[in-house]
């Protein structure tokens, strides 16, 4: 007899509204964030300057730091090279490693290198941050990936791109601390019956109740990859290695697979 | 958002980002050696003044003068008075071979091979991890990393080496990993690869480097260990084997462009 898996594996219906539950409300700011910036850059008749925008985009950061406990490493808005040029309206929190000696409310501005022709200088639109939103118009989570050169934290960028009618005039973002996710997610993840793994679309572990599965690794499960790379994904939970489900959490690049505990042989 | 930043601008804001903790004179000076070594900071560059840089930091002013003076003294800096006065950078491969080879006099081999164990310790385990975690999507920017990569020169080859040591580690997804990673480079990265001045050298890095990222592409993190255990190992015999030749020869008579080897004794 065949064992037919929707018998067998969990539904991830709630765990998806959970992980929802702590990344909309995030989201929920960038979508302020991106409206304010596309009134600013559609006011008809005069050209967008860096030195309005600017303190228009700190007024909108200081309010995340503030209301995050922690949680945001970094906010701000980053410009198409066409509306802006090179510039990136970026600021890290007081409360992160790479700014100790800001009270905890203070926040610092990044300063970066913004002129093209500088052998140093990196095209952002190149990165997974930009490129993703700006191809799928929709908002994108990267990460978890070790900000080594800002802050030296764990870190996942949620980003949503910004337009001026048709045309991406830029992408606005949060930079997430890993730690502080984890502390947000993993107790709505947490039962004793099976094991919740949130993935990013590489398929690798941004946290899990699986104590065998470490946030960062890749999680391998046959079939796995191939869902990833569904061009048409469907919202639904889908069945996967026997045991196991996965769904997509609506279109934020996470998703939730849930299934018995990785396997491990004895020593 | 610290990818789009990477090579150029974010590396100078973690230069000028504030220190925090016990022994920040040090910290303050290792930061500074390691941003100039590197050519973060060029040659003929202007540093912020010491209240500037105090600021910046989150040291206290005399903190950042006497690091100033240290990096006066290593010939790293220059101080020139009056109205367009300053702290400038003088860096070039000639005082960079003079600095590495007074500081490999200064070292005694233990100290040296010392530092070859630990860092194949962080380096050996990141790239086994790295092995393990690393995406397709990652290996394809480590692949364009090496190809952007100039190995012409020594200076060039040894930014592309630390380079390329600090993305794997990255793809380690290990925080302490990457920060041990970044303070190695910062305190040994110059004079662990000195030896990348010789042209043999450099090819063989590069060798080495692809042959790395084919072990992260086969999953193979034991290969991916070996090779980088065994290419710190090389390293490290190539230093002791150029101090004996030094400590033989007295100063060597290098032209100051950073590529003449040693000697014609140091191993190939």
């Amino acid at each position: 007899m065949t064992i037919i898996p929707e018998q067998k594996t969990p539904p991830t219906n709630a765990w998806v509204a959970s992980i929802a539950a702590v990344f909309d409300p995030v989201f929920a700011r960038l979508e302020q964030w991106a409206n304010l910036v596309e009134r600013y850059g559609a006011r008809p008749g005069s050209v967008a300057e860096r030195a309005e925008l600017d303190p228009l985009v700190e007024r909108l950061v200081i309010r995340a730091f503030a209301d995050s406990d922690g949680t945001v490493i970094g906010a701000g808005f980053v410009s198409a090279p066409h509306f802006l040029g090179w510039h990136l309206a970026w600021w890290l929190g007081g409360q992160n490693a790479a700014s100790p000696r800001l009270p905890a409310d203070g926040i610092r501005h990044l300063e970066t290198l913004e002129d093209p022709l500088d052998e140093n200088f990196r095209d952002y639109t190149a990165l997974e941050w930009w490129r993703v939103p700006a191809e799928t118009g929709r908002r994108h989570i990267t990460g978890p990936y070790v900000d080594y050169l800002c802050t030296d934290e764990y870190t996942l960028t949620l980003t949503l791109p910004v337009y001026r009618g048709v045309e991406l005039i830029g992408v606005v973002g949060i930079d997430l601390s890993v730690d502080e996710i984890e502390r947000d997610l993993v107790p709505l993840l947490g039962t004793d019956a099976v094991a919740v793994t949130v993935i990013n679309a590489s398929g690798r572990v941004v946290v899990s109740t699986d104590t065998h599965l470490a946030t960062g690794a890749l999680l391998r499960l046959p079939g796995l990859t191939r869902l990833l790379a569904d061009p048409a994904p469907t919202d639904a939970a889908v069945g996967l290695h026997g045991a196991h489900t996965f769904q997509w959490c609506g279109r934020t690049g996470l998703a939730v697979v849930a299934g018995p505990a990785a396997d491990r042989a004895p020593d | 958002m610290p990818k789009s930043i990477r090579a150029g601008s974010g590396t100078r804001a973690a230069i000028f980002a504030p220190l925090d903790g016990a022994g920040r004179a040090e910290l303050v000076l290792q930061r500074l050696t390691d941003a100039i070594v590197l050519g973060v900071l060029h040659d003929g560059e202007r540093l912020p003044s010491e209240a500037a840089l105090a600021r910046q930091l989150g040291v206290a002013t005399v903190t950042a003068r006497d690091a100033l003076e240290i990096l006066r003294r290593n010939n790293l800096v220059q101080t020139k008075r009056g109205r367009d006065g300053g702290s400038f950078v003088t860096f070039t491969g000639g005082s960079a071979t003079s600095l590495q080879e007074d500081r490999l006099l200064a070292c005694s081999r233990v100290q040296v091979r010392d530092l070859g164990v630990h860092y194949c310790a962080i380096a050996g385990l990141a790239a086994e991890l790295a092995a393990d975690r690393a995406s397709a999507a990652d290996v394809d920017n480590l692949e364009r990393i090496l190809d952007r990569t100039d190995a012409g020169t020594a200076d060039a080859a040894r930014r592309g080496q630390g380079t390329f040591r600090l993305e794997v580690a990255a793809l380690s997804q290990s925080a302490r990993l990457v920060r041990e990673e970044l303070r190695l480079q910062a305190e040994f990265g110059s004079l662990l690869w000195l030896g990348l001045r010789e042209p043999l050298r450099r090819q063989r890095c590069r060798a080495v480097q692809r042959e790395t990222v084919a072990a992260l592409v086969a999953e193979n993190g034991a290969r991916a260990r070996q090779l980088t255990v065994s290419q710190i190992i090389e390293s490290i015999e190539w230093l002791i084997e150029a101090k004996s030749v030094l400590e033989r020869t007295g100063r060597s008579t290098t032209t100051g462009n950073g590529t003449t080897p040693v000697s014609s004794e140091a191993p190939v």
